[in-house]
């Protein structure tokens, strides 16, 4: 069954984010698919919103799609023009791809190519409108299309310091909804109960949430994560776990599956993040029983 | 000088239209020199808001004031014993002297009543034109004077495109090619030798590339 119709269906969805490579060396990527092919419903490819110069998204779900695994792509506005957006979306359909996450993109400073101009022409509710447009047969200058494309569209939530910020962020995430967004990616999942307070307010939404859960590589990137990071609620508890495990490793893949089971009795789905561990998902999906 | 244009009085009557009072501020500097929101500008809107209400059945008090510098916070305080029984203020300075103004009164609402333009220069009476978009990194001591990234409709940063045309831009006519321009005045300068020279990809960092600009001199700073 596919993403859309899962989603229809309110059954629950497992994606799982894989980048592609800064460079044309693809054979790692098709590897990480190949591992986790059947076991969930489709990978998300994001492009360089985070601020990395890498191989377009659109090159990568259309890898995905050649071995037989659904593809999410990501498109955002820092680096491309309306007419660029409508003209890779437009690519996007006919290459294969039925869905799409409109995403922040990282501010350009923060990235690689710092010295690069930032275009930012559409915002990421002008973005879904646009989409929309497309979907309904015209672009953005309202003029009619030769062939109509059309996408299940989801949007973020960034993650938030506090109940102020979430309340900020979650009034944007209404009005990304309104121009377009059918489901909602919210940010990683480190305490659960946490998160079971946070909950109602992204199930007032009206579509179906995906909170992404993320793999705690090391413990040092779990204090990293805390301290810089309070809206993401990693306890003592939880660093103390890592910090006494014999296997460190080992420990992250257990939470992150123990997340995602966890899950499945409270939301639509989850978007398992591993940043360059994509070989650990399916001891993920193990220990998670999916 | 930064240049500005008055909106359209339609604009302007939508925004105060819901007011009975309001300031109507310019400022004595780059909009009273480009004709836009100076003190005979203020004059001017002032009648023509009061008349266009009129004709509509309605009234409006405007009260006119045109401050020095409405982008230095020592001008703008001037404003204060003018602002009480004030519902709403209209400012005819650049959108930084509106925002001036916004910051320091911050229990009034403050319109715009310029669309500011850009940097540029007179080049006769009644006419001015773009020179300088802000990059943070001027290269024009490279280009002859002349600057292509405020100039070229393309930003191009090594020589003409192919749209240039007998010294002009493919836009029109009336728009010179930045480029043609260039090498022009390189030749004159006997300087031509800058023009093959390949520059390499700009550095944005300089201008809107990391965000709001701030500039902080330590020897003056308080």
């Amino acid at each position: 069954m596919s993403f859309q119709k899962r989603l229809q269906a309110h059954e629950f969805v497992v994606l799982a984010e894989m980048h592609t490579p800064k460079g044309v060396n693809i054979s790692r990527l098709m590897t990480d698919a190949r591992r986790i092919k059947g076991r969930i419903d489709a990978v998300v490819i994001p492009d360089m919103d985070n601020g990395i110069m890498r191989m377009s998204a659109i090159a990568g779900g259309v890898l995905m799609q050649q071995q037989g695994v659904e593809a999410i792509i990501h498109t955002y506005c820092r680096d491309r023009n309306r007419m660029a957006l409508q003209g890779d979306i437009l690519a996007a359909h006919v290459l294969g791809i039925q869905n799409l996450i409109v995403a922040h993109s990282e501010e350009m400073s923060q990235g690689d190519h710092s010295d690069a101009k930032t275009v930012a022409d559409l915002d990421e509710i002008g973005l879904l409108g646009a989409i929309r447009q497309l979907q309904a047969g015209r672009d953005l200058a309202g003029f009619d299309l030769d062939g109509i494309p059309s996408f299940t569209v989801g949007c973020t939530i960034a993650p938030c310091a506090d109940a102020a910020e979430l309340e900020a962020e979650l009034a944007v995430a209404a009005r990304k909804i309104e121009a377009g967004a059918m489901f909602v990616i919210t940010p990683p999942v480190f305490d659960l109960s946490h998160f079971a307070t946070q909950l109602p307010q992204f199930k007032k939404l009206g579509v179906p949430v995906i909170p992404t859960v993320f793999l705690l590589k090391s413990l040092a990137i779990a204090q990293y994560i805390a301290n810089s990071e309070p809206g993401a609620h990693i306890s003592d508890e939880l660093t103390r776990r890592i910090r006494k495990s014999s296997d460190r490793e080992q420990e992250g893949i257990q939470i992150a599956g123990e997340t995602v089971a966890a899950l499945k009795t409270m939301t639509e789905g989850v978007m398992i993040q591993t940043l360059g561990w994509e070989h650990k998902l399916p001891a993920i999906l193990d220990i998670a029983g999916i | 000088m930064i240049t500005a244009e008055r909106k359209p009085l339609e604009e302007l009557i939508e925004y105060i239209r819901p007011y009975r009072r309001i300031l109507l501020v310019g400022c004595n500097e780059c909009v009273t020199v480009c004709a836009a929101g100076g003190r005979k500008e203020v004059g001017l809107l002032a009648s023509g808001l009061q008349m266009a209400l009129l004709k509509a059945g309605a009234s409006i008090e405007v009260r006119e004031h045109t401050l020095e510098r409405q982008c230095d916070p020592e001008y703008v305080e001037e404003l204060v014993p003018m602002l009480d029984g004030v519902d709403a203020v209209m400012s005819m300075a650049c959108g930084c002297g509106v925002q001036e103004v916004a910051r320091r009164f911050k229990n009034k609402p403050v319109y715009p009543a310029l669309n500011t333009k850009f940097m540029g220069a007179s080049e006769r009476q009644g006419v001015w034109a773009e020179r300088c978009m802000g990059c943070g990194n001027c290269l024009l001591g490279e280009t002859g004077g002349i600057c292509p990234i405020a100039r070229c409709a393309k930003q191009l940063m090594n020589g003409p495109c192919g749209g240039s045309t007998n010294g002009h831009c493919e836009i029109g006519d009336d728009v010179d090619c930045a480029w043609a321009l260039i090498w022009e005045r390189l030749k004159e300068l006997g300087q031509q030798d800058r023009y093959v020279e390949i520059a390499p990809a700009k550095d944005w960092r300089a201008g809107k590339g990391a965000g709001p600009r701030k500039i902080i001199r330590e020897d003056l700073a308080e």
